[in-house]
């Protein structure tokens, strides 16, 4: 009996072991979208996302979580994904530009912006997250009427590793 | 914290993936993953570029496959040796559904970029 309690004591004691938790900070992107846009129609002839034309401009927030590591490309839109048939030219116009930062060294974005045709490159060069809004607008024709019915356009929002 | 609050997010890991051996000689495959938090995203297609954005020929289970939101989908692209040396981006791009009011869709895009030697 003396034997058996003696050998239970051992059993009573904690086992005691290291764990370890590890953890890896890796380069990478996400791309969210806060909003997408709607295009407004302030006269018959054109269809526009900035506000003062009644639209809603889309906005795209990038998160990066390694500074220096990846480039924004914007590209705002230079037709209609879907929309009624149209027999006359459009004149599309736009433009990407930097809305909010969660870092005070991301608003240098804007002016180092590169355009190339009608895709905007930032250079995402500090980690944090970055909002972005693109405006477009599309006038139809000489001054024609648009036809009614649905218009929908494609911004695209792409995050390349440098 | 950063990515805690992501409501409507897709995102592609690693940015750097490396070449690794597949059971086909000749033959080298890249593993990545995707997660999507799109809620109105359920499908992505899978693309391969050399440094002037040109397609490159590659293989894959599903070039455009879905997934669901809040979903993480793991797959694997499969490049030719003969064009390692030219392959410099892997990309996954949202497909977008069409809608019913006069809008401005967005369609993302991750690109990993491909770089170094075979492991």
């Amino acid at each position: 009996m003396k034997y058996f309690m003696g050998i239970l004591s051992l059993f009573a004691f904690p086992a005691l072991a290291d764990v370890n938790i590890v953890g890896t900070v890796a380069a990478k992107c996400v791309i969210q979208t806060d909003k997408s846009g709607v295009y407004g129609n302030p006269i018959a002839s054109k269809l526009s996302t900035t506000p003062a034309d009644g639209g809603v401009l889309p906005v795209i927030r990038f998160d990066v979580s390694i500074a220096d590591s990846y480039t924004a490309n914007i590209t705002h839109p230079t037709a209609f994904s879907s929309s009624p048939s149209l027999s006359d030219t459009l004149a599309w116009t736009g433009s990407t530009s930097v809305t909010q930062t969660s870092v005070a060294g991301m608003s240098a974005y804007e002016a180092a912006k590169v355009l190339v045709d009608n895709t905007t490159i930032f250079n995402l060069t500090l980690a944090g997250s970055t909002w972005f809004s693109t405006a477009s607008s599309a006038v139809y024709g000489a001054a024609k009427p648009f036809p009614g019915g649905t218009y929908t356009a494609v911004v695209q929002a792409t995050c390349v590793a440098k | 914290m950063l990515w805690a609050f992501c409501a409507s997010a897709h995102e592609m890991t690693p940015a750097y993936p490396k070449f690794k051996p597949s059971h086909v000689y000749g033959v080298y495959r890249v593993d990545l993953s995707l997660f999507n938090s799109r809620e109105e995203i359920a499908y992505y297609e899978v693309e391969l570029f050399d440094t002037n954005w040109g397609a490159l020929p590659f293989s894959t289970v599903y070039r455009v496959f879905k997934v669901d939101y809040k979903e993480r989908k793991n797959f694997s692209v499969y490049i030719r040796e003969a064009d390692l040396n030219k392959a410099l981006y892997v990309c996954t791009t949202s497909k977008v559904k069409k809608t019913y009011e006069s809008s401005t869709l967005i369609s993302s895009r991750v690109c990993s970029r491909l770089e170094g030697d075979p492991l």
